[in-house]
């Protein structure tokens, strides 16, 4: 295994990103998919091997029922396993963790020295770090539910989503379709996206985080030429590019993010916007998907959140992140799943 | 209506004399003003508690006057509708005759509608030692000693054969409720049927008088000592040592502390704020009517010699 | 039908005050059930929250409301009152406690001095219902998790944002009203505007 990711390298080394782009024509989306999913846990049993002996580290638990000292392994033990210890609650509530109570740290990222540990629900006392990564993730989630709603024979390619911006109303994802132009989607196409999100967040999947060199990274987003783009300018402090996997999806981001995609509760897809590039950037158009949600658990009116959800429908006032709008071209047939 | 009449054909002549000469008299509220006065400068030093504000109401002081307005106290026999019908009744019965404030211990004389009586009417002379109920209910006791023999009659406030109620001397007693007089001396419930009404200066508070009765020796009527009567002189010449172990023994000295008792014996202010609101204005009415009649009268009425 | 006696003038509660008294049952009779009471109401007022039977708890609940409202009422300089206090609290530096610290605590508040929830019972044993019984503003953590008011939860934070944009939009739109209303003098259509304002949230 060790040298399949040594021959990956190579070839990577090898292979500029401008020689790779042919092997994108290879590459169904599914394919990509998996192969990225692939990719990635090779990658994460290496660095769970790197380990080697195990270490052990005292975390201190702060909070109900009762504060408390933990001995976990170093590098392996995540507050997720911390939480496990304490009860069930403590692992279906719990959001995100607070090390050191300055830190906040994903509920599945490995623990790597002594600390005090704090678990965070949705309903703490200050709540905003928390709902910043809720909002995250939902972008994040939305991003694997575009990939895989729509029919093999529409490309789907990602391209990026903003930073959490809650009063804005609605969580975002950039996506590319090259071959539809101008799509509209009519009302049960989203309820189709919605639902297809909502088969995601009943997986209950955990948001796993993994932190690869910036080879490797472009090595998985080989066939995504927006990504190969991004991923030098987010590689270019440490050389590392944090990824996160939920299912078979994995995907750039900087997290954190919450424990699991069974926390995101009620949700509505609420309107996917053309956003038009200018003529000569390399970005003709892209497509934006918008929607809102509440985590598990927390009671609204219906008439309450179909406010939300009318007005998570408006586009989203965030920077494009292509340059000038020009006017669309042509028109093409959508084609969807489901 | 009347437990016990003794009558003499005389006083129903006199009844009728006393009817068309003295209606009525002057009534004074002020009594009530000059307590709230006594009490006013505590109050004002704190006057942002919410509680306070609604105790300043300066209608509250009409409940010694006219008790019967408030409902009873007890939940179980409340109803709004009812209890608002009954105080639009009683004031428009209060608009038909005048019924005068009084207290118990006050001196009334009373004049009904009777048909067996010579002239139709009858008038009843005596001291209020009673008064009950609330609403169209209310009620009142008068007690005379008529020819040596006691005689009490009981009368309904909002009765419509009552032709007129006029206070004869206005006063209140160190008790709230002079049943004692049962047991007591005669002389200290004999009244005249021909007292003449006495005018209180106007403006002056409501008087008490400190009269302490003599009781009769037993058998009572009631345990009068264990009662804490403050209107009763020689209490403790009649009872034996028994009766005062037994009085120790049945004393209830915590019950004066029964801050729950007390409430639910109440109508809290809030919710006599309300009812006094509905009622204010007409009762104002009726008593600056009363004063200006009597004003009237006092001019008018040439000084009778048949007395 | 009783007359209401006028002699005394109380505050109304603002807590369920039954018909009739509970008579806490013991061989001493009234006297015992009055001991108890004071026993409880001076707990209740000493450390503020305790954890009781139902009966015993609603009993001395309606007192210690009273004695707050009383107090609340004529102060200390009040001598009946004064008195009241010296026989509800059992010890006497408590007297100063509900004088100093209770009346401006509750003197300005619309809700009841006490609060009263269900305790969890145990599963076996006598099955008394227990309740905590607690003044209100106290210095301890609060008993119930309630904490949806919380303006920073999400849920709060994206209905804000909404009702927000929503002021934004009409304020525009009355702008612009106004601006159309002094050009064309017609105050109608302003007039018509300005009763279409529905409310949200």
């Amino acid at each position: 295994m060790r040298r399949q990711i040594l021959c990956l390298s190579t070839k990577v080394t090898q292979n500029s990103c401008t020689k790779a782009l042919p092997l994108t024509r290879f590459l169904s989306s599914q394919e990509a998919i998996d192969r990225r999913y692939h990719l990635f846990t090779l990658e994460k049993k290496r660095q769970l091997d790197n380990v080697g002996r195990i270490e052990k580290i005292e975390v201190q638990y702060k909070g109900v029922p009762k504060s408390c000292t933990l001995i976990m392994n170093k590098g392996i033990s995540t507050p997720y396993d911390c939480a496990r210890h304490l009860s069930e609650w403590h692992v279906e509530s719990s959001a995100l963790a607070l090390l050191d109570g300055s830190v906040y740290w994903d509920m599945h990222r490995p623990l790597t020295e002594n600390c005090t540990l704090e678990l965070q629900n949705f309903s703490v006392a200050e709540p905003q770090q928390v709902n910043k990564a809720f909002w995250r993730t939902c972008s994040f989630v939305l991003g694997a539910c575009a990939t895989i709603a729509f029919k093999d024979t529409v490309p789907v390619k990602l391209h990026s989503f903003p930073g959490p911006d809650i009063r804005s109303g609605s969580f975002i994802y950039d996506v590319d379709l090259p071959t539809l132009s101008d799509w509209k989607p009519t009302q049960q196409e989203l309820i189709t996206l919605a639902a297809e999100y909502i088969k995601l967040t009943r997986l209950n999947e955990p948001l796993e985080r993994l932190e690869v060199g910036e080879e490797l990274a472009l090595e998985m987003f080989v066939e995504n030429e927006h990504k190969t783009k991004q991923i030098p300018s987010i590689a270019r402090h440490n050389g590392k590019v944090t990824l996160y996997k939920v299912g078979k999806h994995v995907d750039i981001s900087k997290g954190p993010m919450i424990s699991t995609t069974g926390q995101i509760g009620r949700l509505s897809i609420a309107s996917v916007h053309k956003i038009n590039g200018s003529a000569e950037g390399d970005v003709k158009q892209l497509y934006r998907f918008q929607g809102v949600a509440l985590p598990t658990g927390v009671m609204m009116n219906h008439f309450t959140f179909s406010i939300l959800a009318q007005r998570a429908k408006k586009l989203n006032p965030v920077k494009s992140p292509i340059p000038k709008p020009v006017e669309a071209e042509e028109k093409e047939e959508i084609a969807m799943k489901g | 209506m009347a437990l016990a009449i003794r009558w003499s054909s005389s006083e129903v002549f006199g009844a009728a004399k006393w009817f068309i000469r003295r209606d009525c008299r002057a009534l004074s509220t002020i009594p009530e003003r000059a307590e709230e006065q006594t009490v006013s400068p505590k109050r004002e030093r704190q006057a942002t508690s919410r509680v306070r504000i609604s105790a300043r109401n300066p209608n509250l002081g009409l409940r010694h006057a006219y008790p019967e307005f408030l409902p009873d106290p007890n939940p179980k026999w409340r109803n709004s509708l009812r209890e608002k019908l009954e105080r639009s009744d009683m004031l428009k019965r209060r608009n038909q005759i005048d019924i005068p404030e009084f207290y118990v211990g006050s001196i009334l004389a009373v004049t009904i509608a009777d048909p067996h009586a010579q002239g139709k009417t009858n008038r009843f002379v005596g001291i209020c030692i009673e008064r009950k109920g609330c609403g169209l209910r209310a009620e009142f006791t008068l007690r005379n000693v008529v020819d040596h023999q006691g005689v009490e009659v009981r009368y309904d406030l909002y009765d419509p054969t009552v032709q007129s109620i006029q206070v004869l001397r206005l006063e209140k007693r160190l008790d709230d409720k002079l049943l004692y007089l049962r047991d007591a001396l005669p002389e200290y419930s004999t009244f005249s049927f021909d007292m003449d009404p006495e005018v209180l200066p106007e403006g002056t508070p409501v008087p008490v008088n400190p009269v302490q009765v003599k009781l009769k020796p037993r058998p009572w009527l009631e345990r009068w000592e264990r009662q804490e009567l403050k209107g009763v002189a020689n209490i403790e010449e009649h009872l034996k040592e028994k009766d005062r172990v037994r009085r120790e023994l049945r004393a209830t000295p915590w019950e004066k502390y029964d801050l729950m008792k007390q409430y639910r014996n109440t109508i809290p202010i809030e919710d006599q704020n309300d009812i006094w609101a509905e009622v204010n204005h007409q009762l104002r009415q009726l008593q600056l009517t009363r004063k200006t009649t009597a004003r009237k009268r006092t001019f008018t009425t040439p000084k009778s010699q048949l007395g | 039908m009783n007359q209401a006696d006028v002699s005394k003038l109380v505050s109304k509660l603002r807590v369920k005050v039954l018909p009739r008294h509970r008579n806490l049952p013991g061989p001493k009779g009234p006297e015992g059930r009055i001991d108890k009471l004071r026993k409880t109401v001076t707990g209740l007022i000493k450390f503020e929250r305790i954890e009781l039977n139902y009966n015993r708890a609603d009993e001395a609940r309606q007192y210690a409301e009273r004695l707050i409202s009383e107090a609340i009422r004529h102060g200390d300089c009040h001598k009946p009152t004064m008195d009241t206090a010296d026989f509800w609290l059992l010890e006497k530096e408590l007297v100063h406690k509900l004088f100093k610290v209770l009346v401006p605590r509750y003197e300005s508040t619309n809700l009841s001095y006490t609060r009263l929830y269900n305790a969890p019972r145990p599963q076996y044993g006598r099955s008394l219902d227990k309740v905590v019984l607690e003044l209100r503003g106290n210095p301890y953590p609060d008993l119930l998790n309630n904490k949806s008011n919380n303006r920073l939860l999400i849920q709060n934070v994206l209905l804000d944002a909404a009702k927000n944009e929503y002021r934004q939009t009409k304020i525009a739109e009355m702008a612009k009203n106004i601006g159309k209303v002094g050009a064309t003098q017609n105050t109608d259509s302003k007039i018509n505007e300005a009763h279409e304002k529905p409310n949200i949230s």
